[in-house]
């Protein structure tokens, strides 16, 4: 088991209510699972993410990731196994606008041995993404669907085992969304695990043996109708 | 293990340097502020060591006790047969008189020092000649040679000539003949000084037989200073006695008002570039905790982050350290401080001229790193553990 989840629950208050955005759930996945969570605005998808990946601590509840339990481990622990486990697709913009498009792809290799090859691993993965000749483009000078791609080749950039992709194709036109989603399923045969949250129904048909939960109120359900 | 971990390190430092050269118009200006200010503060403090040098080579050379005879608190000359009345004291090595005074030369709006005294006279007057650029020390029967400072050579002219005059109180013109010129290196006591013989003195300025300016006394002991001075002002009623430890005290005091003003002057640029460095480097703008957010998405750590922005303070402030102090170092060398001439000198027509040897004490350049680069990563790098506080997930939403 790569992902599993135990009573996973969190709460906001917002204006003296409180948000249930995550409620008691547990969710085990497999190694080269792909699971896609489907749910109205506000359900909490993008909340269930950051719990997986250790970005929000828990009210209650554990993650663990490869048996290991996201905060019992040190600040450094933690984000050593963010950076070389985990590939992060994020709901909205977030390129650092600053540094060019290949600049922004390293960042995950920071940290790493940065093998000479990794400038060559980057470009292909651009070119996998359609966006080849980019490398020196700064964020302000792509489209929004263009930054998404970007940002998804740069989950990639360091094999993780795990891609947690918060609505990837929202801003894409149909044709590069089949791009991508082909991209993802090549990926996923290959043995990475995805965990994708997203409003498009459809998407579960385009992969193999997705498993799909839906969310509503912080409360994930199984497979879905 | 630690390879890569200093592998590590030089990513951090890449990156460090990326983000400095992605601001470089910011980072340009806190480095030319930090640069000016220690360009100011170093330069400070090779002058004022400069000078406290020169003042004790000036020290070196005044008598250990002056007599100067006053009346109604006005100084008036001093008769020569006050010296047999100090024979009794017991301690006395020499009492070498004196008549000095300053020369307004109207002509060239200018102040000089005229020194007459027998120099061969001083217990040391033979170093004197070490003193000397060229020529001699006159002896004292040779009538109406002189040595001159660097700046009368320059303000008569006396490289092309040899000879010049000045007025007597009647108007009449006395004329001399330059024997030799002090050097630079003693320009601070010598810069605008004529040293003649007595008689030449005491001609130029109409001085009557057996009276002088002042008396230099000069002591076997320098301990017993004090009380030979207690001495002779118990036989001499009515006469000032100047110890050199008073005017020591007096030198003292002036550098301390002038580097005192220097100082006050120097906190506040230094107040206002920490508030400058405060507010360029410190401030989490929504952009900066956005991309606090992303990198610890991506795997960074806070610590990671801290060092980013420490290596940022480092390069920015090590960069502006050795302009800074290159920048200094050329102006106080070459330009003559021409910045704190009027400070530190006051505006004497014959001041600019002035030679410095500029010296850097240990000491005083680690105070200065401690008043710049201490603040200034202290103003960088503390700010920066708010990033600790930027929830990692705070990039996810909208
Ligand atoms: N940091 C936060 N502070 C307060 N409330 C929050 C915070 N993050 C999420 N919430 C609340 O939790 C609930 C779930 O939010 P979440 O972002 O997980 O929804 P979502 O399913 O991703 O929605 P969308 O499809 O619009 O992205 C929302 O009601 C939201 O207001
Ligand atoms: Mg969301």
């Amino acid at each position: 088991m790569i992902i599993e989840c135990k009573n996973l629950t969190k709460s906001y208050a917002v204006e003296n209510t409180m948000v249930h955005a995550a409620d008691t759930v547990n969710l085990s996945v497999n190694k080269g699972d792909f699971l896609v969570i489907l749910g109205h605005s506000g359900s909490g998808k993008t909340t269930l993410l950051s719990l997986i990946g250790g970005l929000t601590s828990p009210d209650k509840g554990q993650v663990f990731i490869d048996g290991v339990e996201n905060w019992q481990q040190s600040d450094r622990a933690l984000s050593t196994m963010r950076n070389s486990k985990i590939g992060f697709i994020f709901q909205f913009a977030s390129l650092i606008p600053t540094l060019s498009i290949m600049e922004n792809i390293l960042l995950p290799l920071s940290f790493g041995e940065n093998p000479a090859g990794s400038r060559d691993l980057a470009l292909d993965i651009l070119d996998q993404v359609g966006l080849a000749d980019k490398g020196k483009a700064f964020p302000s000078q792509l489209s929004g669907g263009q930054q998404r791609r970007v940002a998804i080749a740069r989950s990639f950039i360091n094999c993780p085992d795990i891609i947690l992709a918060d609505e990837p194709t929202g801003d894409l036109d149909e044709e590069t969304e089949r791009d991508i989603l082909a991209l993802f399923r090549r990926y996923n045969e290959q043995g990475t695990t995805f965990v994708v949250v997203t409003h498009n129904s459809d998407l579960a048909a385009t992969q193999k043996d997705a498993r799909v939960f839906s969310m509503r109120q912080g409360v994930l359900s199984g497979q879905a109708a | 293990m630690a390879p890569r971990n200093l592998e590590k390190q030089l990513n951090i430092l890449d990156y460090a340097l990326s983000s400095l050269w992605r601001r470089r118009m910011k980072s340009l200006s806190v480095l030319l502020v930090f640069a000016a200010v220690i360009f100011l503060l170093a330069s400070f403090q090779m002058v004022t060591q400069a000078l406290t040098d020169k003042a004790s080579q000036v020290l070196a050379y005044t008598p250990e006790i002056t007599l100067q005879k006053m009346s109604a608190g006005r100084q008036e000359a001093i008769p020569l047969a006050y010296r047999d009345r100090l024979a009794g004291i017991f301690g006395i090595r020499r009492v070498v008189p004196r008549i000095w005074g300053y020369y307004f030369d109207e002509v060239r709006l200018a102040n000089y020092t005229v020194m007459g005294m027998d120099v061969r006279e001083m217990p040391e007057g033979d170093r004197l000649d070490t003193a000397l650029a060229k020529g001699t020390i006159p002896g004292p029967e040779e009538q109406g040679r002189v040595v001159v400072g660097q700046s009368i050579v320059k303000a008569l002219n006396l490289d092309e000539r040899n000879t010049f005059s000045l007025f007597r109180p009647d108007l009449s013109l006395k004329t001399f003949t330059v024997s030799g010129a002090f050097s630079r290196d003693t320009d601070i006591m010598t810069n605008d000084l004529i040293v003649m013989s007595l008689a030449d003195a005491r001609d130029l300025y109409e001085i009557p037989a057996g009276l002088v300016t002042d008396l230099c006394v000069y002591v076997a002991n320098p301990k017993e200073i004090g009380t030979i001075a207690r001495k002779i002002s118990a036989i001499l009623p009515g006469v000032r006695v100047l110890t050199r430890p008073q005017i020591q005290k007096t030198y003292q005091v002036v550098f301390g008002w002038r580097s005192g003003f220097g100082s006050i002057c120097l906190l506040a640029a230094l107040a206002s570039f920490v508030i400058l460095a405060w507010d360029k480097a410190s401030g989490l703008s929504p952009e900066e905790r956005r991309e606090i957010s992303i990198l610890k998405v991506l795997g960074w750590e806070t610590s990671d982050i801290l060092a980013v922005r420490f290596w940022e303070s480092v390069i920015v402030s090590g960069l502006a350290c050795i302009v800074g102090m290159t920048a200094a170092y050329i102006h106080v060398v070459y330009f003559a401080a021409f910045l704190f001439r009027p400070v530190l000198m006051g505006w004497s027509v014959l001041r600019p001229d002035l030679h410095l040897v500029p010296r850097m004490a240990v000491g005083n350049i680690l105070l200065i790193l401690a008043f710049t680069v201490v603040p200034y990563l202290a103003a960088t790098v503390i700010p920066a553990w708010r990033s600790a506080t930027v929830p990692a997930d705070s990039a996810l939403g909208g």
